[in-house]
């Protein structure tokens, strides 16, 4: 899916380094500083993110209890006696406020409670979903990387040529087609026509490869473009002009300077684009038969199984907040301003 | 953390890309060792049996007391044999000799007895509606108590609900912690809630299955299933959506089995409701249906338009004399005027300044039901009736039952949940109404009718007695039949042998054989 | 990805943009070509559903009948005319999306603006508001919103809106930011020249040419988002006809008719290309 997500980074992450460099330790300053930051950040989402879950959840329109039950026995078996009992089963009778400090409680201990709809416990479903959607979010991101980036600098290599047009019309298309489409087309000729790959499913390492194709399609475009642009930009830029005046030799300048200054972006934009996928590939995970985050949301609140919404809602917030770690962390590694000051002056 | 994880993910990718190329190669020839795999649109949510969806049981890992075979007749399972006492209030189950669970206990009477009592335990299943005193063991037989005679007993107990499982299979607070079952397989891994694997169980008194192994995937998207099945990685595929299955059998490389369920889609009417009390107006919305155009168009498949509730699969209930419902707007709108209403200056009827409109609710989990309310709005709005369909949860149907808020709704309901339809008819028109059956609506004739059949006496006037049921069901429409349904399952070339099971409790995959 | 795809198309391009004068003025033979697209698009959005009004009317012995004289799209699986479905969602989608954004748009900026100016707590306030909505998963509050909307279109648009506002209000709170210290506006304060003049004379101009960005892209994921969420089974109820439904109504027909199916995601396509192109900065030279 193109997502139902808008994820922005935080404005450090798209001002890279700019503190980075004046601490006397740089790297070790900068880790630090970032995980302060961070950490204390994870807690107010913690607490910000459980409490307006809780506050939606509770504001749904029907009585929960009875969507629990058709959740537990199906709709065939779904009756006013089924869901009496859930109610007293579950305490659904309890004032909101204290459902809500039972929660608290429980994350307290670290224990996310146990499903209403399966009665298994929170961690061990959700725990299932989130290595699914990483594990589908790091394979297509690799492969739209490989594709996208490779596509984006051989096309920045000479802007206004073929490959360069080329890559915009591609550009243009993956961005354009619907995800579903994309899938479906993917799986009509790789898997009803050339039976190379599944059609569907989990379980196997092969059911990983179209799902991850169709979203990494739709995410090479993007990759391309953000990499043609940064280079084409960068090779303008005066300090590469400077490096080839000084004589350095192409490949270097390319690999000391466009890839790095190209990698300071595009961190920023596959930062973003992670949690895009981890949070918004409904339609994949759906046309795929894919037990990601955005599949059990999607039951969790058909459901009304409010742990899991809570845990799911945790989850995807504390991502947010762990990818954007990343990215400062992999900013600054990678960052070449500081030592661009040594190096060249 | 990251980035480790999306290296190896990496790495992993490219030698995936280079597996598939050579997967591609030696694609063509399936070991036979290789498991059968199944699958299907539910999800496995919780082992409980009481919820489990009856997995356990269609996976023939668990045994129920009581079996049925395809055509509905009772057949002996766990227990051997069954009998009552005179009076009707005691049964004994005798449990078949020799049987092992697969932990390698015996099946003992106490621990069916154990199961059965947590069965009964659980609300909503058919158990807790049976009229139990109580249920102990008696030797190597299950003794059930009741307070009140109740004939259908033995089908009760082959209900999925009431699964036997060892002692080893429950928790310390009794809930379910694995399924430890008595059937020719035995659970092997489960990945909740979309995967179960199960393997033949070494020690299986009867016939060695053909098929050692089995694995079960749920995957929602009838689409999906029919590119799984299309593409040669199902070889059992269940939940075929009409257009899938016309694909599939035009090009004729797989084989497609198919039984009538006796299931029927229908519409639930609030005959409490001011405007759908009248009986007029019930049977206007009934001529107003063209169950056939639905059923040709819609389900694909002309046969299965309903002309009476009970389908031809409930062979007992469905009675060849009876009229057929049938489609007609003009005797349709004569009865509507004749209960008073009359066409307003939009074309919606009015009756005393209030206008025709109702709502519909029912649900996408099977889906048909949206498409054939949206094709039973079109036809309403003809006859001048504003239909505002919405496509919700299924537990709002109960929920709108008991609060009274309910005016239609449209479901699919199964009449052989357990393998007597006098269970669920019992339940469905009991007098006081129930969720998926009668609301606002009795009749004295047709509740003497059910007690009469449950009582189990008169046995030779039950044929009299269910043919007086179908009557007046038929003219007094508290619920208003729309399709039939027809279950398909598309089998690869691989294996033959599938029968399907209208009651749908097993698959039956222990009589499957690999396709030399 | 709204906000990915804008800051991508905003950050190499910001200087740019705002040094061109008019950008009407200098158009790219894509944006042309873009631009025409739309136009027919639109025009097929409003004329469509008054040439073929009766976009809920079955005929359910025509089921899937393949295009014809009458019916230059065929008939769907009701036997409903597809291209008068067609025109009533193209019609739909775009009014929804382009309401969805015009929310997000007026609430963020507005809010924006007002941190930016007011700055003290009601910075601290929306800013901390924002923060929530950025911590808050978008496809909770969408799945939310929609769960007590039950297919009631302007719900669902408040919930898109809920899910992007924040990324205008960002965007907007930073640039006013930069505005507002400067030299112009201080200017302006020393005239006494009120905030309206202030807000027509050096804010604006230098908002617009993002926000128009921004909304572009907010339009396209609008409609694709409203699509999703079809296709998972909630979002508007039946027969109202909407992209999104039409295609995973008739998914399932890909094969049997191919005319039903293609329709939709053709028209979704072209809207999105034709947004994309609307904003390409491809130079003419």
């Amino acid at each position: 899916m193109v997502s139902l997500t808008t994820k922005p980074m935080t404005q450090a992450t798209t001002q890279p380094g700019s503190s980075a460099g004046r601490t006397l330790h740089p790297a070790l300053g900068t880790t630090a500083r970032v995980l302060g930051r961070r950490a204390f950040q994870a807690a107010g989402v913690v607490v910000l993110v459980s409490t307006a879950c809780f506050a939606m959840v509770q504001s749904l329109p029907g009585d929960i209890a009875f969507r629990i039950a058709a959740g537990r026995y199906g709709y065939d078996q779904v009756t006013a006696a089924s869901a009496d009992s859930v109610r007293a089963e579950l305490g659904l009778d309890q004032p909101a406020w204290l459902q809500f400090l039972d929660w608290l409680g429980g994350l307290v201990s670290l224990n996310l409670g146990n499903s209403l709809v399966t009665g298994a416990s929170v961690a061990g479903e959700l725990g299932l979903n989130l290595a699914s959607s990483l594990q589908l979010a790091a394979v297509a991101l690799i492969l739209a990387l490989m594709v996208g980036t490779t596509a984006g600098a051989l096309a920045a290599a000479r802007p206004g040529g073929i490959l360069d047009r080329l890559t915009t019309v591609w550009v243009s298309v993956t961005r354009a087609l619907p995800p579903f489409l994309l899938g479906l087309v993917l799986i009509l000729l790789f898997a009803v026509h050339l039976g190379v790959l599944p059609a569907a499913g989990h379980g196997e390492a092969k059911n990983i490869v179209l799902p991850a194709a169709t979203l990494a399609v739709g995410l090479s475009g993007l990759f391309a473009r953000v990499t043609r642009d940064t280079m084409a930009q960068i090779r303008q830029s005066d300090y590469v002009r400077f490096a080839d005046t000084k004589g350095l030799g192409s490949w270097l300048v390319f690999v000391r300077h466009v890839i790095r200054n190209t990698g300071v972006t595009l961190i920023a934009y596959v930062g973003v684009q992670v949690l895009v996928l981890i949070e918004g590939v409904v339609v994949v995970e759906s046309l795929f038969a894919w037990p990601g985050l955005g599949h059990a949301l999607v039951h969790a609140i058909f459901w009304r199984d409010i742990p899991m919404i809570q845990a799911a809602a945790l989850a995807l917030a504390l991502l947010v907040v762990a990818m954007n770690t990343l990215v400062d962390l992999a900013t600054a590694a990678v960052d070449p301003r500081p030592r661009h000051k040594e190096a060249v002056l | 953390m990251g980035w480790q994880k999306m290296r190896v993910a990496g790495a992993s990718a490219i030698a995936l890309l280079m597996m598939t190329g050579c997967a591609a190669a030696g694609n063509d020839s399936p070991a036979a060792e290789q498991p059968l795999r199944v699958v299907g649109q539910f999800e496995l949510h919780s082992l409980d049996p009481s919820t489990a969806g009856g997995f356990f049981t269609r996976l023939q890992v668990a045994e129920t007391l009581v079996d049925a075979d395809v055509k509905g007749v009772l057949q002996p399972g766990l227990a051997e044999k069954w009998d009552v006492s005179a009076d009707g209030l005691s049964w004994g189950f005798t449990l078949r000799s020799g049987a092992l669970f697969h932990d390698g206990t015996a099946v003992t009477a106490e621990a069916a007895a154990a199961s059965l009592n947590i069965a009964q335990g659980k609300a909503g299943t058919p158990l807790a509606t049976v009229p139990v005193k109580g249920i102990s063991a008696v030797g190597d037989s299950v003794r059930v108590d009741l307070t009140e005679p109740y004939a259908p007993l033995p089908a009760v107990m082959a209900h999925t609900s009431t699964q036997i499982l060892a002692p080893s299979s429950y928790g310390t607070d009794r809930s379910i912690t694995k399924i430890v079952g008595s059937g020719p397989y035995r659970v092997k891994h489960i990945e909740q809630p979309a995967h179960i694997d199960v393997a033949a169980f070494e020690q299986w008194q009867g016939k060695k299955p053909a098929i050692s192994e089995v694995t079960y995937q749920a995957v929602g998207r009838s689409e999906s299933r029919a590119l799984m099945a299309e593409s040669a990685q199902s070889d059992v595929t269940f939940g075929m959506d009409p257009t899938s299955l016309q694909r599939i059998k035009q090009a004729g490389k797989l084989d497609i089995a198919a039984v009538t369920l006796p299931r029927s889609i229908l519409l639930k009417v609030n005959a409490g409701h001011e405007m759908l009390g009248d009986v007029k107006v019930r049977r206007a919305l009934s001529l107003a249906l063209d169950r056939e155009a639905m059923a040709t168009a819609l389900l694909r498949d002309r046969e299965m338009a309903a002309t009476q509730l009970f389908p031809p699969s409930l062979p007992e209930w469905h009675q060849d004399s009876a009229t057929p419902l049938t489609h007609n707007p003009s005797e349709a709108r004569k009865l509507l005027a004749e209960a008073g209403w009359a066409p307003g200056s939009d074309g919606i009827l009015e009756r005393n300044g209030k206008k025709f409109s109702v709502t519909l609710r029912t649900f996408p989990d099977r889906p048909e039901l949206p498409i054939l309310a949206t094709a039973i709005q079109a036809k309403l709005k003809e006859l001048g009736i504003a239909l505002d369909v919405k496509v919700g949860n299924s537990s709002e149907i109960p929920a709108g039952h008991k609060d009274g808020s309910l005016e239609l709704a449209l479901f699919s309901r199964n009449y052989a949940l357990v393998p007597d339809a006098l269970v669920t008819l019992a339940e469905d028109f009991a007098p006081a109404g129930s969720d998926f059956g009668a609301m606002g609506w009795n009749d004295p004739a047709l509740t003497e009718a059910l007690n009469a059949l449950a009582s189990g006496k008169d046995v030779d006037k039950s044929a009299e007695n269910r043919r007086k049921v179908n009557e007046i069901l038929q003219t007094q429409l508290p619920v208003i039949p729309v399709a039939w349904y027809r279950q398909s399952a598309v089998v690869s070339p691989r294996v033959e042998g599938l029968v399907l099971d209208p009651l749908e409790r097993s698959w039956r995959l222990s009589d499957l054989t690999w396709k030399k | 990805m709204t906000n990915a795809v804008a800051m991508q198309e905003l950050l190499p391009a910001s200087a740019g943009d705002s040094k061109r004068p008019k950008w009407l003025a200098n158009r790219s033979a894509t944006q042309l070509v873009s631009a025409g697209l739309l136009a027919v698009l639109v025009i097929f959005a409003v004329a469509g559903p008054l040439i073929w009004p009766g976009h809920a009317v079955q005929d359910l012995s025509r089921f899937l009948e393949a295009p014809g004289a009458g019916e230059p799209l065929g008939r769907d699986h009701l036997g409903r005319s597809v291209i008068a479905r067609l025109a009533h969602a193209t019609q739909l989608s775009l009014v929804m999306s382009v309401l969805c954004v015009s929310a997000a748009l007026l609430f963020g900026s507005l809010a924006g603006i007002a941190a930016a100016w007011r700055g003290g707590w009601i910075d601290s306030v929306l800013h901390g508001l924002s923060e929530v909505f950025i911590a808050l998963p978008a496809l909770l509050v969408v799945l939310v919103v929609s769960a007590i909307a039950n297919g009631d279109l302007w719900t669902l648009c408040l919930g898109l809106a809920l899910a992007q506002w924040v990324e205008y209000f960002r965007m907007v709170r930073a640039r006013s930011g930069l505005v507002l210290a400067g030299p112009a506006v201080e200017a302006a304060g020393l005239f006494q020249l009120g905030p309206v003049h202030v807000i027509r004379r050096h804010l604006l101009p230098e908002l617009r040419p993002l926000l128009t960005t921004m909304a572009t892209f907010g339009v396209g994921s609008s409609i694709l988002a409203l699509s999703t969420l079809g296709f998972v089974g909630i979002g508007v109820r039946p027969p109202t006809p909407e992209l999104g439904l039409m295609i995973t109504e008739a998914f399932p027909f890909y094969h049997e008719a191919p005319w039903m199916a293609l329709a939709p995601v053709l028209v979704l396509t072209t809207i999105l290309i034709g947004l994309l192109g609307l904003r390409s900065k491809e130079s003419p030279a």
